[in-house]
């Protein structure tokens, strides 16, 4: 999708005025996943596994470049090709090669949101190959030409309203058509993908370098036909996903599937090991994995940040963060959104292109308390915020305002001179005022009203 | 391309601390009698049917029954012999039924195992899937089924722990969206052959 | 025992009686209260708005005012979070001033807090009869410092309800300079605090910020519901014992 995180200040705004269902939508979403992520964190030592798993891919991601090669070797020896993509167009070069020396016409997707930073549907679209998303919510904003708003539920903006509004208008189902009937002409839609596409792209939720196996989680069943079904099965996997052992999956299976949507185990869980072998009934001819880095090896790089990279994609910092859930996922401008995405974007793109999604956060801490791989997102977003800072990206009336005041601050005659003047203050400076802090105070809030007399006066006539 | 990713990779880690695996984390393993109740109790809580089949005969009654209610059936290549309902064999994307032989399942979950060498199609493409799970192959843990699997892998693993089901449409569940609507894992005591 | 109070510049400004209060309470419950007069603000707004080297040179002023101190309290979640928890960050580099951030920070506690776990008090009187209160919790004093059950604890033993809220830990969208940054997201957030609220008498909370966000926006919706600071709230259920 496009970048456009710097205009997250108005998206946001703009979403909130104009889409107002967008916020009860993802708002009921949010809370349920988020309700039932806690309910499966109290079944398990959630404190253990969540500090077994980030030491995991603590130690992972400090050996990559030991379990990389490992991970190469062991998928070369089950059958896989390998493929690794420095950046976007690497990675779109990798794919349309594929495609092109395989005749494919028509490719069926599993959802991947690496396929999303990628741009890997536009560049087969330019192709003129016919693509298709398989994962329901996904071929729901596919027909509206929208990006996904959320990792894991990448169509909760969306009421039911809307998309049988959708489903009237593509396939004239009726307007009060029950959900399940919605499904259903979906399900015979892609189903007829499924046999005919000669090519299945997906992500890869995790890569083990001891055995060479993706694995993959879902719900509906189209990851595992769209991995199965097609001659050739194209895998895109960040080069972070990566496990050490193939028992690592045990808890990175479950744990993730606690926090992303509240289940024990994700309804199918795929766990591949390359093409179909001789006995096999079906399967894919041909497997291939391309290997991401587009940004993360200068993630992994920097001393802070690099703890961004123990990620999941869980989403439950999404469901758990209140700014997310006011505008859901579009406002953010980029294709991770929420929390993770505030400390992500700047790492893979740039803080000049992403600068106000750091400042997207009332830095209440929910996420990091859900977060399955304890990623400390609020020290990571004042990180990013003072790098804003530290590389002159900020507005230059805001470091002349708080340079202002920390002056003013470490100074008690100042601060009390300024205590005097808050009282001195004609009452409307205070209601409406040209001071654009002020005035971005106001509203929508009354004016601030300073107690009558300040605490230390009180104190100096004595309590 | 590999090489620069790969040097980068090694620059980026080069003056850092190397961080250590820790071994891998168990859980305490419940007695076969409880790992049955659990499996069922687990399974059936993600909306999929479990039932236990104590010898040959009650499998095969069952199956008698079963296969009333169906025109054909799409089998798995490793079903025994002895647990193939008496149905017409229908490719899998005409079948109504789908009828596996699981590699094994996990109490913790409530999952069956698959093997594509079973054959993933009838796995998937049916509306109504079932499973039939060897007992002495349910693992208490997740850990321990996959301990067992390691070195014997197939091309594709299947870990189904329920029918196949999407909250897409406004938030309300619908099953059966692309996989098996239904699940049916049945547990048999004695396997035959 | 002495006690250093930090009345936070927005309580000194804005809840200045909740400062009164607090003192009034912590010399009933037999504590000798002191007022460093150099004290101004603890730098918190700079520090999360990402301004570091502003927000140490407040640190550092703060540091020097309670250096003599043997407790710091402080009527305020977030202020008490950023003395105790980010001073540290703040002097990674230099050895000498952590130290110094690590010792206030072992002193410094929230009121309610400091009352249950230091001073071991649970009980404060039963001023609080019959009354229906929510409490909103400051995210920064709940999830950085855990502090949860202090208030609920004394608020419940003086007599008051506290209604079951469903939206009671989550954030109100105060946020510092977030509220200002991003009007119409932290206004959407104060809503859906606002739009959960079952019926209550009042609404309390131990952070000024949050209480000014909320009081603004419930009085710009013309919501009939009164705002007092915890401090306030824990001397009204004391008081009466205390003057008895």
């Amino acid at each position: 999708m496009q970048l456009k995180a710097n205009q997250y200040p108005r998206e946001s705004a703009r979403v909130l005025r104009e889409e107002p269902q967008v916020r009860d939508s993802v708002t009921a979403a949010t809370l349920n996943f988020d309700a039932k992520r806690r309910q499966m964190y109290g079944e398990i030592e959630a404190e253990t596994w969540r500090g077994w798993a980030e030491a995991v891919k603590n130690h992972v991601l400090t050996h990559l470049d030991t379990y990389l090669p490992q991970a190469e070797a062991a998928l070369q020896s089950n059958g896989v090709q390998v493929h690794w993509a420095e950046n976007a167009e690497a990675a779109q070069r990798i794919v349309a090669e594929i495609a092109r020396a395989n005749g494919v016409k028509k490719v069926v997707k599993a959802k991947t949101m690496v396929s999303e930073e990628l741009g890997i549907n536009p560049l087969l679209e330019s192709l003129g190959l016919e693509v298709l998303e398989t994962d329901l919510g996904e071929y729901i904003i596919q027909l509206l030409g929208q990006p996904p708003s959320h990792i894991v539920g990448p169509a909760i903006h969306l009421n039911l309203e809307q998309i049988r509004e959708l489903f009237h208008r593509k396939f004239g189902t009726p307007l009060e058509a029950p959900p399940e009937d919605l499904a259903g002409v979906a399900r015979k839609l892609l189903r007829e993908g499924f046999l005919q596409a000669e090519m299945g792209i997906s992500g890869g939720n995790f890569l083990v370098a001891e055995t060479g196996t993706l694995a993959l989680i879902e719900n509906e069943g189209n990851i595992r036909l769209s991995t199965s079904a097609p001659r050739i099965h194209v895998a895109l996997v960040g080069i972070e996903k990566l496990l050490p052992r193939f028992s690592d999956l045990s808890v990175f299976l479950s744990l993730t599937a606690r926090a992303a949507t509240g289940q024990r185990l994700g309804t199918f869980v795929s766990l591949i090991q390359g093409p179909r072998r001789p006995h096999e009934p079906d399967g894919p001819e041909a497997v291939h994995v391309v290997l991401v880095d587009n940004g993360r090896s200068s993630v992994l790089a920097d001393t802070e940040a690099w703890e961004t990279l123990r990620c999941v994609r869980c989403a439950a910092c999404l469901n758990a963060c209140p700014v997310y859930r006011q505008t859901g996922g579009h406002a953010y401008g980029y294709v991770y959104s929420g929390p993770i995405g505030a400390i992500l974007a700047p790492g893979l793109v740039g803080l000049e292109n992403t600068k106000p999604l750091p400042y997207a956060s009332s830095l209440c801490g929910a996420c990091f308390q859900a977060c399955p791989v304890r990623i400390p997102i609020p020290k990571l977003l004042l990180t990013w915020r003072n790098r804003a800072v530290e590389q002159g990206l900020q507005p230059k009336a805001e470091g002349a305002a708080i340079r202002a005041y920390a002056a003013a601050m470490t100074r008690p005659w100042a601060y009390t001179l300024g205590s005097k003047a808050l009282r001195m203050l004609p009452k409307e400076a205070l209601d409406n005022t040209v001071l654009p802090v002020v005035k971005a105070w106001t509203e929508g809030r009354a004016g601030l009203k300073p107690s009558p007399k300040s605490f230390r006066e009180l104190w100096k006539e004595g309590i | 391309m590999r090489d620069p990713i790969l040097r980068r990779i090694h620059r980026a880690l080069e003056h850092r601390p190397r961080l250590e695996l820790p071994p891998p984390l168990t859980l305490p393993s419940p007695s076969p009698e409880e790992a049955l109740r659990l499996f069922q109790e687990r399974l059936g809580s993600n909306g999929g049917e479990t039932l236990y089949l104590p010898d040959l005969d009650a499998a095969r009654a069952w199956l008698a029954q079963l296969a009333q209610g169906y025109s054909g059936v799409a089998l798995g290549h490793q079903l025994p012999e002895a647990l193939r309902p008496d149905l017409p064999q229908l490719p899998p994307e005409e079948a109504p039924l789908g009828v596996s032989w699981a590699l094994g399942a996990v109490a913790e979950t409530g999952t069956v195992i698959l093997s594509s060498a079973d054959g993933r199609r009838a796995q998937l493409l049916p509306p109504t899937h079932v499973v039939f799970v060897p007992q002495e192959r349910l693992y208490g843990t997740l850990l321990e089924a996959l301990t067992a699997l390691r070195d014997a892998l197939p091309a594709a693993l299947g870990l189904h722990s329920g029918p196949s089901k999407s909250a897409d449409i406004g938030q309300i569940m619908v099953r059966g969206v692309h996989g098996p609507g239904r699940l049916i894992a049945a547990v048999v005591a004695a396997p035959p052959g | 025992m002495r006690v250093a109070l930090f009345v936070t510049c927005l309580t000194d400004q804005f809840f200045a009686e909740a400062g009164v209060a607090a003192v009034r309470l912590l010399r009933s419950l037999g504590c000798e209260v002191e007022f460093p007069e150099g004290q101004t603000c603890c730098g918190q707004p700079a520090y999360n708005a990402g301004y570091w080297n502003e927000a140490r040179q407040m640190a550092t002023h703060t540091l020097e005012v309670f250096n003599e101190a043997e407790y710091v309290v402080l009527p305020s979640g977030s202020c008490t979070t950023m003395v105790r928890a980010f001073y540290p960050e703040l002097y990674r580099d230099t050895p000498q001033r952590f130290t110094q951030a690590e010792a206030l920070s072992h002193k410094t506690f929230e009121l309610a807090e400091f009352i249950v776990k230091v001073l071991g008090v649970t009980q404060l009187g039963e001023g609080l009869r019959g009354q229906h209160i929510a409490y909103h919790h400051g995210c920064h004093a709940l999830r950085e410092l855990g502090i949860k059950n202090e208030p609920l604890t004394l608020l419940k033993n003086a007599g008051a309800e506290v209604v079951n809220w469903e939206a009671a830990q989550e954030c109100c969208g105060f946020g510092g300079l977030f509220s200002v940054k991003l009007p119409e997201v932290a206004l959407s957030m104060a809503d859906r605090k606002l739009q959960t609220l079952p019926k209550v008498d009042y609404l309390t909370s131990a952070d000024g910020g949050c209480m000014l966000h909320l009081a603004g926006r419930i009085e710009n919706r013309k919501l009939k519901l009164p705002v007092k600071p915890l401090a306030s709230v824990l001397w009204e259920a004391h008081a009466h014992q205390a003057e008895g």
